[in-house]
C-alpha cells in the first residue's frame, strides 16, 4: 500500500512538473512566433490548460509539505490540549470543504460539458474544470493521512 | 395577495462610463417602474461578477443572473446565430433591429432556450461598426496581410478577421494597451468608443474605417428563471429591453462620432474614404469557412435583403 | 457577508491554513443565497487559473528557482558584494535595488516578491540576516513595483477610469524613488541598530572588480534583458517569465556549466511546492471576492465615507486605509479592477485629481498585499522563505513605517506625483 502511494506521489510530481514546463515552452514559443509575425493562438490555450492542472496538483504537494501558510500568532498561545482540539476541528472542516469541492466540481464538469474551451468547438472546458475536483480528491487523501498521523500522537511521523 | 419580488443581477464587461452601462441602468429603471418594484435589475459593470463564459454557465444552471454577450459566443451553442457576427451581415441599425422578426432568428433563439437554457431577452443593442485600428496605413485587404490584429478569443471572430487578410491574435481587451505599446500586436479591431475608453490612441496611429462587423449585443438570462416570472413581468422585461437597446444604439452612433473627433484631436490619422468592395468580397470567405452561407441566405430572404 | 467575515477570522485564529479559511468562509456565503448555483465557488476558483495576468506568477517563481540553480544568482551577488560590501546591511540594500530595478517586469507584486525571495532569500540568511528581516525587505521592496512603468495596475486603472495611462506612468516615478529612499533609510537604521557588520573591510582592487564584472557578465545581462524585453520590447509579462526560465537554463547549462540533470530536477521540484502554496491561495480567494461584489460592499463603504466628510485628503486617507484592509485577502490587481469604478467617480465629484488619486490608490492596494497579519504576497514570501508570520510581523515594522509615511506624504503633497506628468504632458 505504501509502495503504491509512493509511486502515486511520483506520478503527481512528474505530471505537475511537466505541466509547468509545458507552460514555459508554450509561452516562449508563442512570444517568438508572434515576433516572427506568425501568431499561434493555440500556445496560450495549452499554457492556460496546463496552468489549471499544475495549480491544483501543486496545491496538494504544498499541503503535504506543510507549505500552506497559516496565521500562527494567536493559535500558538492556546494551551496544548486546546491547540490539539483546534487542529482536530481544522482537519474536519478542511475535509468537508474538499469533499464539497470534489462533488460540486464533478457536477459542474458534467453539466457544463457543452461549454467550449477558448471557443474551440471540439475541446470542452470541463477538461479544465476537472482539475479542481481531481486536485481536491488528492488533497482529501493527504488530509486523511495527516489526520491519521495526528491521531497517532505528536511523536508519530506522518506516512507522507 | 402578496406579490413575489424578483431580482436579476446583470453583468457586463464594459466600463461604467460607457453608454451601454447607462443603457442598462435605464432598462433597469424602466422595468422596476413598470412592475412597481416587483422586478429589479442590479447592474454590475466591468465584469465584476465574473468573466462572460462563467456567467453564461451560471445562467444555464438557472441562476437569476443576466449577461450582455454577442452572437459569436451564443454561436457555440446554436451555430447559426453566429451569422449575426459575420462580416458585413447587416448595414444599418434598422436592419439589425429588423432581425428580431426573422422567423429563423426566432427559431434559433427558441432552440437556445429549450436545449441550452439561455433566454435571449432582446438584441436591439448595436455597439456600432468595428474598424481596424493599426500603426501602419491600410487601404486594401492586401495591406492587412501579416498584421497581427487583436481579436476576442473566439474562433468565429478569428475566422472573419483571417478572411479579411489579417493574422488574428487572441488577447483579452485589457492586454491590448500593453500589447500595442510593446509591439506584441500591430493593431486591433474595435468600435470607436473602445479606443477612447481604453486610451488606446496613445499607442495607435491609424483608424481604418472598414466597418467589417456591425457588432450586435444580446441580453441573455436563464430561461428557467424567465419562465418563472409572471407573464406581465416577462413582457415588461422584453419590451423595455428593446426600447432601452434601440435608444442606446442611437447614443452609441453619436458616441462613435464624438470618439472619432477625439482621435483626430489626439493626432490619429482617420482613413474614411476606403473602397469597401474588396473588403466585402474578402469577407464572404468567412461565411464559407464557418458554414454560415445558408443561414445568411435564409435570414436575408426573410428580411428582404439581397 | 458579516457571517462570512466573522467565520474567516475565527478560522484564522484557530490556525487553519489561510487558503482553506478563505475558501470555507467564502463558501458560507452561498448558503445564504440558495438561488445561486452551488457550483459557483468551483467555477470562480478554476477561472483564476485561466486568467492571463496570473499566469505570470508560476513562471516567475520557476524563474527564481532556476536562477539559483544556474549560478546566475550567485554571480550577481558576488558582484554586489564587491561593489557594496563595505556598507552595513549591504546585501539588504542590494536586494532593495534589485527589487526596484526588476520590479514591474512580471506585472505582479506577488510574482516579483516570490521570485526574489527564491533568489535572494537564502544568500541573505546565510549572511546573518534573520528570516523575518529578509522576508520584510524583499516584500516591501516589491511595494514600489507597480509604480514603475509599465505597471499592470496603472494600465488597468487608466483603462477602467479613463485616465491617461501615459500620465499615470510618469506620475509613478517620483513616488517610487521616494519609497526606495525611505526603505533604504529604514534598512540603514536597522543595520546600524542590529550591528550588521559589513561583509568586507577593504576597498576592492581594480583587478578584483574587473574579475567580478567578467564573471558576472551573463548574470548582469539577465536583469538588463528582462527590462529591455519588456520596456523597449516585444514580450508580455508572462512571456518574459518563460524567457527568464529558458535564459537561466541556457546560461546555467552551457555557460556557467552548473546546471545538470540533478539540480534541474531540484529547481523544478522546489517550484512545485512554492507554486502550490501561492496559487491555491490566490485561486480560492475568488470565492470570497464573489460575495463581496454581489453584496456591493465597496459601494456601501464609499457611501459611508462620503457621509462622514467632504475633505478630499481625509477621504483619500480613508479610502487608502479601506483598500489596505481589503488587500488582506484580495490581490492588488483584482482590487484595482473592482474598486476603481467605485472610488474614482467619488474623487472626481470632489474635484480631486484622478492621476494623484490613482498613485495613492494603487500604492495602498499593493501595501495591503504585504501587511501582516494577512496578505496574499506576504504569504507568498513567508512560504518561500519558511518564515513565521509572527517573525515577519515583528521585523517588518520599520518598512511598514517607511511605506506608510511615504503614502501619507503623497496624499498631502500631490505635486510629488503630478510634477512629472504635468511637465511631460502640460
Ligand atoms: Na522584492
Ligand atoms: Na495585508
Amino acid at each position: 500500500m505504501r509502495k503504491i502511494y509512493q509511486g502515486f506521489l511520483r506520478i503527481e510530481a512528474v505530471l505537475a512538473g511537466v505541466f509547468l514546463l509545458l507552460m514555459v515552452v508554450m509561452m516562449f514559443t508563442g512570444g517568438v512566433a508572434r515576433l516572427m509575425r506568425m501568431p499561434l493562438n493555440w500556445t496560450i490555450d495549452i499554457a492556460t490548460w496546463s496552468f489549471a492542472w499544475s495549480v491544483f496538483l501543486c496545491a496538494d504537494i504544498a499541503w503535504r509539505k506543510d507549505l500552506l501558510m497559516s496565521v500562527d500568532i494567536v493559535a500558538e498561545r492556546f494551551a496544548p490540549p486546546v491547540q490539539r482540539a483546534l487542529t482536530f476541528v481544522n482537519y474536519i472542516l478542511i475535509a468537508g470543504f474538499l469533499i464539497y469541492l470534489a462533488y460540486s466540481g464533478i457536477h459542474l464538469s458534467w453539466v457544463s460539458r457543452a461549454r467550449p474551451f477558448q471557443g474551440i468547438p471540439w475541446a470542452s472546458y470541463s477538461w479544465v474544470t476537472l482539475s479542481l475536483p481531481v486536485g481536491a480528491m488528492i488533497m482529501l487523501v493527504t488530509t486523511w493521512l495527516k489526520f491519521k498521523a495526528f491521531l497517532a500522537g505528536p511523536s508519530a511521523p506522518a506516512e507522507l | 395577495q402578496a406579490q413575489d419580488t424578483y431580482t436579476l443581477r446583470f453583468n457586463h464587461v464594459l466600463g461604467p462610463s460607457e453608454p451601454f452601462h447607462e443603457g442598462f441602468l435605464a432598462w433597469a429603471e424602466a422595468v422596476s417602474e413598470r412592475t412597481g418594484g416587483g422586478l429589479t435589475i442590479e447592474v454590475f459593470p466591468s465584469a465584476q461578477l465574473g468573466v462572460e463564459e462563467d456567467i453564461i454557465e451560471q445562467i444555464r444552471q438557472g441562476a437569476n443572473i443576466g449577461q450582455n454577450t454577442d452572437a459569436a459566443r451564443l454561436g457555440t451553442y446554436v451555430p447559426q446565430i453566429a451569422v449575426v457576427n459575420a462580416p458585413y451581415f447587416v448595414d444599418s441599425n434598422e436592419e439589425a433591429f429588423a432581425l428580431a422578426d426573422s422567423p429563423s432568428m426566432i427559431a434559433w433563439q427558441q432552440q437556445l432556450a429549450d436545449e441550452h437554457g439561455l433566454k435571449v431577452v432582446c438584441f436591439d443593442w448595436v455597439q456600432g461598426d468595428r474598424h481596424f485600428f493599426t500603426n501602419s496605413e491600410v487601404r486594401t485587404p492586401d495591406d492587412l496581410a501579416g498584421l497581427r490584429i487583436r481579436t476576442p478569443p473566439a474562433p468565429i471572430w478569428q475566422e472573419s478577421i483571417r478572411a479579411l487578410g489579417a493574422a488574428p491574435t487572441a488577447m483579452n481587451f485589457g492586454d491590448v494597451y500593453p500589447g500595442l505599446q510593446q509591439m506584441a500586436i500591430d493593431g486591433a479591431e474595435l468600435v470607436y468608443p473602445n479606443i477612447t475608453a481604453g486610451n488606446l490612441y496613445e499607442v495607435l496611429d491609424y483608424a481604418i474605417e472598414t466597418a467589417h462587423i456591425k457588432l450586435v449585443n444580446f441580453q441573455v438570462v436563464s430561461s428557467q428563471w424567465f419562465n418563472g416570472l409572471p407573464e406581465d413581468y416577462q413582457t415588461a422585461l422584453v419590451e423595455e429591453c428593446r426600447v432601452a437597446g434601440q435608444e442606446t444604439s442611437a447614443v452609441m452612433a453619436e458616441a462613435a462620432q464624438a470618439a472619432k473627433q477625439t482621435l483626430i484631436d489626439e493626432g490619429m490619422t482617420i482613413i474614411d474614404d476606403l473602397d469597401l468592395a474588396p473588403f466585402r468580397e474578402a469577407g464572404m470567405a468567412a461565411y464559407e469557412a464557418l458554414g454560415l452561407t445558408e443561414a445568411r441566405a435564409q435570414v436575408y430572404a426573410e428580411i428582404g435583403k439581397d | 457577508m458579516l457571517i462570512v467575515i466573522i467565520a474567516f477570522f475565527v478560522l484564522l485564529v484557530i490556525g487553519m491554513p489561510v487558503a482553506f479559511a478563505i475558501g470555507i468562509s467564502g463558501a458560507l456565503f452561498f448558503i445564504q443565497y440558495p438561488e445561486l448555483p452551488f457550483t459557483i465557488p468551483v467555477q470562480v476558483t478554476v477561472s483564476q487559473t485561466q486568467n492571463f495576468s496570473l499566469l505570470a506568477i508560476p513562471l516567475f517563481i520557476m524563474a527564481g528557482n532556476f536562477l539559483n540553480h544556474s549560478g546566475i544568482t550567485e554571480q550577481l551577488l558576488k558582484l554586489a558584494s564587491v561593489l557594496t560590501g563595505r556598507l552595513k546591511g549591504g546585501l539588504a540594500q542590494v536586494s532593495l535595488a534589485l527589487s526596484a530595478l526588476m520590479g514591474g517586469v512580471s506585472g505582479s507584486a506577488i510574482a516579483d516578491a516570490a521570485m526574489q525571495s527564491r533568489m535572494l532569500g537564502e544568500p541573505m540568511m546565510k549572511r546573518g540576516f534573520s528570516s523575518g528581516f529578509t522576508a520584510g525587505i524583499l516584500s516591501f521592496g516589491s511595494v514600489l513595483t507597480p509604480l514603475i512603468p509599465p505597471g499592470i495596475g496603472m494600465i488597468l486603472y487608466g483603462s477602467i477610469g479613463q485616465v491617461s495611462i501615459g500620465r499615470m506612468f510618469a506620475a509613478g516615478i517620483i513616488p517610487a524613488l521616494m519609497l526606495w529612499l525611505a526603505l533604504a533609510i529604514a534598512v540603514w537604521i536597522t543595520a546600524h541598530m542590529r550591528g550588521y557588520q559589513p561583509e568586507r573591510q577593504t576597498r576592492p582592487s581594480l583587478g578584483e572588480l574587473g574579475g567580478a564584472l567578467r564573471a558576472g557578465f551573463w548574470a548582469m545581462l539577465f536583469p538588463v534583458m528582462l527590462l529591455f524585453g519588456l520596456r523597449a520590447g516585444v514580450f508580455t509579462p508572462s512571456e518574459i517569465g518563460a524567457f527568464a526560465v529558458i535564459y537561466a537554463v541556457f546560461v546555467g547549462a552551457l555557460i556557467y556549466r552548473r546546471l545538470r540533470t540533478r539540480n534541474f530536477i531540484d529547481a523544478l521540484e522546489g517550484s512545485l511546492g512554492d507554486i502550490g502554496a501561492v496559487m491555491f491561495l490566490i485561486a480560492v480567494s475568488a470565492i470570497l471576492t464573489y460575495g463581496i461584489v454581489l453584496e456591493r460592499v465597496p459601494e456601501t463603504l464609499a457611501n459611508w465615507i462620503i457621509g462622514l466628510t467632504d475633505d478630499i485628503s481625509v477621504i483619500m486617507v480613508m479610502i487608502a486605509v479601506g483598500v489596505v484592509v481589503a488587500g488582506l485577502v484580495i490581490d492588488a490587481t483584482v482590487l484595482i479592477i473592482m474598486l476603481t469604478p467605485i472610488f474614482l467617480p467619488l474623487i472626481r465629484s470632489l474635484d480631486g485629481d484622478p492621476v494623484h488619486f490613482g498613485v495613492v490608490f494603487i500604492l495602498a492596494a499593493t501595501i495591503g498585499n504585504f501587511t501582516p497579519p494577512i496578505g496574499a504576497a506576504m504569504f507568498a514570501v513567508c512560504s518561500v522563505l519558511k518564515t513565521r508570520v509572527s517573525d515577519y510581523t515583528r521585523e517588518s515594522v520599520p518598512f511598514i513605517i517607511a511605506v506608510v509615511a511615504v503614502t501619507i506624504l503623497l496624499v498631502f503633497v500631490p505635486q510629488a506625483a503630478l510634477w512629472l506628468p504635468n511637465m511631460f504632458f502640460g
